[in-house]
């Protein structure tokens, strides 16, 4: 088939969910398939500032081609109209501006899909939130896959969403949850879907070293976190569930392994890493008693699925619905609601070693079964094949430009 | 009780056992706060127990009675975002928003992202307290029926 990959960054060195999800997906699946990516030239999500050169390029045997982004994200504007359309109430125009101003605005990507958008067995687009994929998907909503990635976030319930949800002749979904998410803010239930999550490369045998963690002098207990500090992603309530429960119990360090978005306070049981190359990553992962995911908003955590990959349980948020879903699935941790929960469940994972090694066995075990690479591209390559056959026997055209927003 | 190396540990079971021994804590500081000696009965806190935590639990989207029946939304709710707005005619008033806009809202942002947070906490917690009081309804409206049905069918 020929496909296109809509997404909004693209390249080796992007940090970010989805844009990895796309990666792996275009790299793995372009030896059976004609594959070009159509992205941006931006490197940076929050600025969406043009980085990379506009134009075709081979990265890994993919087709890349790039389009600039007209207008860098105006940072201000958008956080007043986030709280404005967030608020509840806001006209459609507005919750349609959201959309642009949340970028990346790329016309040229839009022309592009209107120029040769039919050229196209199925076009997969990442993420719903941004421009590229709000506006680009309903020019080539008959061959549209949609790869959401969403979470519960306030975003997910803008009105406008119910008929853009309408669109997509197909999705992929990383979670259950996810597509539960999904289904409830569609008009219609949803056409071809399927559950495909991401893939995992088994960690190598043998025992992962603990010299690089040694060396930072990391004890034998800790918690760890890992991803931005960030108060979007729960960790202020995490410092603070953690300093409570350390005032109880002194021999228990929380590490945080990843940039500061935040201010983290002082205390001797708290180490704060920063970025931490990847021997340090993988040795934190590999000897913690229990990974910490604080998230309120998650539609997968690839995080969890990594800690589970060195069979290390999980603590998580249980008000997240994605994470509880995993965990309980997995039987590959325990999930907390409020901060009594927080100390009860993080002192069962690190006082009950049995109980902690079989959650992590039975997580590990999970990854196996669910999230292996070749799992993971046999359900993507039925969903493409099932999404292909139908709508090719169906008539099919492009929606006019004038049809590109929604209503 | 040692595990096998094999031993498989059900997570659900695990998390009642925990919400179980954080439900007694929980349950002894309220009486030793002077809390009401029905909490002495434990099968009775965790029946309270396990209706606000259902209640707290209601996600923000979630439709909920109360506030429907407040009438307008805009008569009620807690608005936190900022609203660019001038009574004055079209001239006057693109410069007021300008002003507003590049001028003041710069200079204490640092205000208004703070009290905005803090609204969107009393937001938060007027849902729980709706879910909350959409309970309390639901239950006495199910006694109400239960009692006229037996006072319908005395035994």
């Amino acid at each position: 088939m020929k496909l296109a990959f809509v997404v909004q960054r693209y390249g080796a060195g992007i940090a970010g969910g989805s844009e990895a999800h796309c990666r792996d997906l275009a790299e793995r699946l372009s030896p059976r398939h004609d594959i070009t990516v159509l992205t941006t030239c931006a490197k940076d999500y929050v600025t969406w500032e043009n980085a990379f050169p506009a134009g075709p390029s081979t990265e890994n045997g993919v087709r890349v081609l790039r389009f600039p982004v007209a207008r860098q994200r105006r940072i201000k504007v958008f956080a007043d109209l986030s709280d404005e359309v967030f608020d509840g109430g806001a006209p459609p125009d507005r919750q349609q501006e959201w959309f642009r101003e949340n970028g990346p605005d790329t016309p040229g990507l839009l022309d592009h899909l209107r120029a040769h958008g039919r050229d196209y067995d199925l076009v997969l687009f990442w993420t719903y939130r941004y421009f590229q994929s709000y506006f680009g998907l309903p020019l080539v909503a008959d061959r549209a896959v949609l790869i959401p990635t969403a979470e519960e976030d306030p975003a997910i319930d803008l009105d406008v969403l119910l008929e853009f949800f309408d669109k997509p002749a197909g999705y992929v979904f990383l979670t259950p949850e996810e597509r539960e998410l999904v289904s409830s803010r569609a008009l219609h239930p949803l056409r071809h879907s399927v559950v495909a999550g991401i893939g995992l490369e088994p960690v190598p045998p043998g025992v992962t070293s603990r010299a690089p963690i040694d060396r930072l002098g990391i004890p034998a207990d800790y918690l760890l976190y890992l991803g931005r500090v960030d108060r979007n992603k729960g960790c202020d309530a995490l410092l603070e569930n953690f300093q409570e429960y350390a005032s109880t119990r002194t021999d228990v360090t929380l590490v945080l392994a990843g940039p500061a978005k935040m201010q983290i306070p002082g205390h001797p049981q708290i180490r704060a890493l920063g970025y931490v190359p990847d021997d340090v990553r993988s040795a934190l992962l590999a000897h913690a008693r229990a990974l910490v995911v604080p998230s309120w908003y998650e539609s997968l955590s690839i995080v969890l699925l990594e800690a589970w990959n060195y069979g290390v349980p999980a603590l998580v948020n249980g008000r997240c619905k994605v994470l509880a879903g995993q965990v309980t699935r997995a039987n590959g941790g325990l999930y907390y609601m409020f901060p009594a929960e927080f100390d009860e469940a993080a002192d069962y994972l690190l006082t009950r070693r049995a109980e902690r090694d079989a959650m992590g066995r039975q997580g590990l075990a999970y990854i196996d079964r669910e999230y292996r690479w070749p799992t993971v591209i046999a359900r993507v390559e039925s969903l493409l094949d099932e999404v292909y056959r139908r709508t090719s026997r169906a008539p099919r055209q492009s929606v006019s430009p004038a049809g590109a927003g929604v209503s | 009780m040692a595990l096998g190396a094999d031993a498989r540990v059900p997570v659900d079971a695990v998390i009642t056992e925990l919400h179980g021994r954080v439900r007694e804590r929980l349950r002894a500081q309220v009486l030793a706060s002077g809390g009401s000696l029905e909490f002495e009965d434990p099968a009775l806190f965790a029946d309270v127990e396990a209706l606000l935590h259902a209640a707290a639990g209601t996600p923000d989207s979630a439709k909920l009675i109360l506030p429907e029946l407040l009438g307008e939304p805009d008569t009620w709710r807690l608005t936190t975002s900022m609203r660019y707005q001038s009574h004055r005619s079209k001239g006057p008033a693109s410069l007021l928003i300008f002003l507003k806009r590049q001028i003041l809202m710069p200079m204490f942002r640092w205000l208004y992202e703070y009290s905005r947070d803090n609204f969107e906490r009393q937001r938060r917690t007027n849902q729980v307290l709706f879910a909350c009081v959409q309970e309390l309804a639901l239950e006495t409206a199910l006694l109400r029926r239960e009692l006229r049905r037996q006072s319908r069918d005395p035994k």
